[in-house]
């Protein structure tokens, strides 16, 4: 609409615009990491209020208008649409952030390339995520719009003419807008680096470089032992894997693979107690070529030994058949579920194999080599496909259509106490949950299939993205893989930066998750405090990073810079006060007679299942075992750090919240350390093989210049081989499990992500037990979406 | 002591009873313009998806008609039987001193009974609302 063709407002124009601008209803719906920023704009320091959006609304029937905050993904998308079709008229619609502008980073099968295919958009609102700030600068646009632009009068009183809400219409790829990744002008030449992406690898120039061999492992006494046990018993169908870089690595035939992991589960020595991982390879585009089509990788762990185990299975076949793991860890359910939706890999006797992150009517396995990993290589995804793709029908999903008795109930994926877009879906008896089963896969971001295709350096920005509460910590357990891989030494100030920065973030997601959980629970003030002194970390993270969630600050072999000045003072004012206000939270918190009676024995889980069902992080701490990978499998500085591990023993919500409480004293304690004793020395490593070179050193000498060039651009060569490591991240054991091909981008990159296997326990904990009880459950359980969907 | 009562009879032309039919007329017409105006004024646009029920977001499940299990019965029933305690004892309360203490000491043993049977009521488990009961 052109503004010289709007005519001037009249009286009562004038003032239902007043109205309209001036008392603007958000709908309180979070799609992805912009709705934190979101969240953070209703807090005091942004105060939102000021512009009369107080209160986002639960119900769409109560707003007017919807932030699309975040990733649109495609399974997500007919609730996007369905809630905006719910509100009542008139109504706005904001776009929060690239994603749900353009699909932003997330070029990939399963986002939407912006909300304005399917809905129509009156502001645009840039960043990733943008901050508070920008969103409130959003709503002010959008009363200006509203006051210059809408002629609400003769609408309201049913007179032909006059406009009000969202008047533009869809956007059209090649009509008015373009998904094209090259940007216009460039339709001859293909997308940047395709050429050298599976499955041809026909462009690569990596192969005219030269690395070292990834290091090998000397493989410790008790692995040594095993191995030769398992040689003894299983003879040659148990063969040990060398040269390896990380851990111990067996390959094993599919016909003995499940004898061999309950060997390993019940009588080995040492027992591998948790399947840590469970994930599969495409072998297909291997080079030289693979003898297998498939290779099932299985990652185990052991508590007593503090030691991992890779067990490989290779597969032939199309679409080859598997054991199922279910019988030996019940974790094993929703791994397999994911193997078959992204591979098309069966499982025999598994209890439900169906797909788990894409729709249930999706064509395809993502995760094959021949798949395409690009939305902008798909057909566009328009409000027809939102309409016609609807959700799998709750009575279906959970294997009761007819049932007469029960309520079935859909709770999410938009709802307040779900934290994203979790949708659970309940068959009720009164309040009672008779049954209870999950949807995920709103969330997927397919950041496994983006790692295909990014240098071993552009996806660290994605990693930030993966938990988006962890910002760095998030870098510092890919890091962690890839110098494994090639062997990077870290310098010690760097390393003591990465421990500062990731205890920062650790404090920063236990602030969030103590005010949201008691929010959860009908306790509004202590988010109010929580999130004050959130900000203050984010402020040091800004001061020392330039962002804010997601610096992607870490680099191979150290950080982006140095500390700034000034980055002391901003730590010790910060310390300095925290630990009094970590008192007054528990003052308000701990001994409410109503918050103990909701928390209190409720969701409680034992240590045995805790451990079968793969949990990790303070809800496995909270069940009685003294487990934190920076003390027992200790990685970056912290074995130079003193601290202990809070744990609990009734492995309870309230036992799962005074955990996180005593963990925040003890990062508090670390970050002090850390401040006191910052080593001088650099802050990236010297082996400028992989490390992009500093500043410095380009302008002095060309050998610097150059690599600086070839890493920047092409992307580092890496070392074939594999290696996995996983980091304590604040929600729990963060792994990263890398196949290289001696590439300058993974073969493989696959996640091991700790909210995946916790909140797969969720029919486990909150089966039997009211609603009610189901919200403080997945409060205490501190999730994230696209730690669990990735 | 005489019983007096506090109003005469009521006639049509009494000066209050005109003025209190004016007043209730007055707030039917407002309430009447307020709803109309509400439900008039603005833009109204329906279509299938708005008048489907909100259920998060997904379409609801067709064709759910659960029976309604929840013990709100039991509820209903213990209100019921203690309720009944109230319309005894108002009307002991209005005429307590012609009864006498004779009156006094019939309410006070039924206060008595009932008081018992909802000691029974609650040892027996009945208030309890858990998991896993009726």
């Amino acid at each position: 609409m052109k503004l010289a063709t709007t005519p001037e407002p009249n009286i009562a124009d004038r003032i239902i615009n007043w109205a309209h601008a001036n008392s603007l209803w958000p709908l309180f719906f979070g799609l992805s990491c912009c709705f934190v920023e979101e969240a953070v704009a209703f807090t005091a320091r942004y105060d939102i209020a000021r512009f009369g959006s107080e209160v986002f609304r639960g119900s769409p029937r109560q707003a007017d208008v919807l932030i699309v905050s975040g990733t649109v993904f495609k399974k997500a998308a007919p609730v996007v649409l369905r809630l905006y079709e719910q509100m009542g008229e008139p109504k706005w619609v904001i776009s929060m952030g690239s994603c749900s502008n353009s699909g932003g980073m997330y070029d990939v099968y399963s986002v939407v390339q912006g909300v304005d295919q399917i809905l129509p958009v009156d502001v645009y609102i840039p960043g990733c995520p943008p901050r508070p700030e920008a969103l409130l600068e959003g709503l002010m646009t959008l009363q200006k719009k509203i006051r210059s632009r809408e002629r609400p009068a003769r609408t309201v009183f049913h007179l032909s003419g006059g406009n009000q809400g969202s008047s533009g219409g869809l956007r059209v790829d090649g009509r008015d807008k373009a998904r094209d990744a090259r940007g216009p002008g460039y339709s001859g030449c293909g997308i940047r680096g395709t050429a050298e992406l599976p499955p041809h690898f026909r462009g690569s120039r990596t192969d005219l470089m030269w690395t070292p061999p990834a290091p090998a492992l000397e493989l410790s006494a008790p692995d040594q032992q095993l191995a030769a046990v398992l040689a003894q018993r299983f003879g040659a169908a148990v063969r040990p894997l060398a040269p390896v870089t990380d851990m111990l690595t067996l390959e094993t035939d599919p016909g003995r693979a499940l004898e061999v992991l309950r060997y390993l589960k019940s009588e080995a020595t040492p027992r591998y107690e948790r399947l840590e991982d469970l994930t599969a390879i495409d072998e297909s585009a291997r080079n030289p070529k693979a003898d297998a089509d498939f290779t099932l990788v299985y990652h185990l762990l052991s508590f007593g030994a503090a030691s991992r185990l890779r067990l490989k299975v290779p597969l032939s076949g199309s679409e080859p058949t598997m054991e199922s793991l279910t019988p030996l860890w019940p974790s094993a359910n929703w791994y397999e579920r994911e193997v078959f939706d992204m591979f098309g890999l069966r499982f025999r006797n598994h209890p439900n194999l169906r797909r788990l992150l894409m729709p249930h009517d999706w064509v395809g396995h993502p995760l094959r080599k021949d798949y395409p990993g690009r939305a902008t290589e798909m057909a566009p995804f328009t409000r027809a496909e939102a309409e016609q793709f609807q959700p799998m029908d709750a009575a279906e999903l959970l294997g009761r259509e007819g049932d007469n008795e029960n309520l079935i109930l859909n709770l999410g994926p938009h709802h307040y106490s779900t934290h994203g877009v979790l949708r659970v879906v309940l068959a009720l008896r009164g309040e009672e949950i008779v049954d209870l089963d999950l949807d995920i896969g709103n969330h997927h971001r397919g950041v496994e299939k983006i790692g295909e295709r990014q240098s071993w350096h552009q996806f660290i920005p994605y990693t930030d993205r993966v938990d988006y509460l962890s910002g760095v910590a998030n870098n510092l357990s890919y890091l962690s893989a890839v110098e494994t891989l090639a062997g990077i030494e870290v310098p010690e100030r760097a390393q003591y930066i990465r421990v500062m920065l990731s205890e920062l973030f650790r404090l920063s997601n236990h602030l969030l998750f103590v005010g949201t959980f008691v929010q959860d629970l009908g306790m509004m003030n202590p988010v109010f405090y929580t999130f004050r002194e959130r900000e203050q970390i984010m402020d040091i993270v800004e001061l020392i990073t330039g962002g804010r969630l997601h610096p992607a600050w870490f680099r191979i072999g150290g950080t982006a810079m140095d500390l700034p000045r000034g980055w002391k003072e901003a730590v010790s004012n910060f310390t300095s006060t925290f630990a009094k206000r970590i008192g007054e939270y528990q003052a308000l918190i701990d001994r409410n007679p109503i918050f103990l009676a909701r928390v209190k024995g409720v969701g409680a889980i034992s240590l045995t299942e805790a451990m079968d069902w793969g949990m990790s992080g303070a809800n496995l701490r909270a069940c009685g075992l003294e487990w934190d990978l920076r003390k027992k499998i200790p990685y970056a500085a912290y074995p130079a750090f003193d601290f202990e591990i809070p744990t609990a023993d009734a492995g309870d919500c309230l036992a799962r919240y005074r955990v996180r409480i005593e963990e925040m004293r003890q990062s508090l304690k670390i970050i002090e350390q850390a401040a006191a004793r910052m080593p001088e020395g650099r802050y990236r490593t010297a082996d400028y093989r992989y490390a992009i070179p500093s500043r410095d050193d380009t302008l002095r000498d060309i050998e610097s210049l150059i690599h600086h060039f070839v890493n920047v651009t092409r992307g580092p060569k890496l070392p074939r081989g594999e290696a996995y490591a996983a980091t304590e991240a604040p929600r729990g054991e963060q792994g990263y499990y890398l196949v290289s091909e001696g590439q300058s981008k993974p073969y493989r990159l696959r996640i091991r992500a700790p909210g995946f296997a916790n909140i797969q326990t969720l029919p486990l904990l909150a089966g039997g037990r009211y609603v009610s009880d189901l919200v403080a459950i997945l409060g205490s359980l501190d999730y994230i979406l696209p730690d669990i969907d990735r | 002591m005489d019983f007096v009562p506090t109003h005469t009879d009521l006639s049509p032309w009494t000066p209050g009873l005109v003025s209190l039919a004016i007043y209730a007329l007055m707030v039917f017409m407002l309430i009447g313009v307020i709803l109309w105006l509400a439900g008039w004024l603005g833009e109204k646009r329906v279509n299938p998806e708005k008048l489907r029920p909100y259920e998060c977001g997904v379409l609801p499940s067709p064709g759910l008609r659960p029976p309604h299990p929840a013990p709100f019965y039991l509820v209903a029933i213990f209100f019921l039987i203690f309720d009944v305690e109230g319309a005894f004892i108002f009307s002991w309360a209005v005429a307590m001193e012609p009864l006498g203490w004779w009156g006094w000491l019939e309410i006070t043993s039924f206060i008595g009974i009932l008081g018992l049977s909802l000691v029974y009521l609650w040892a027996k488990g009945g208030l309890e609302w858990g998991v896993g009961r009726p």
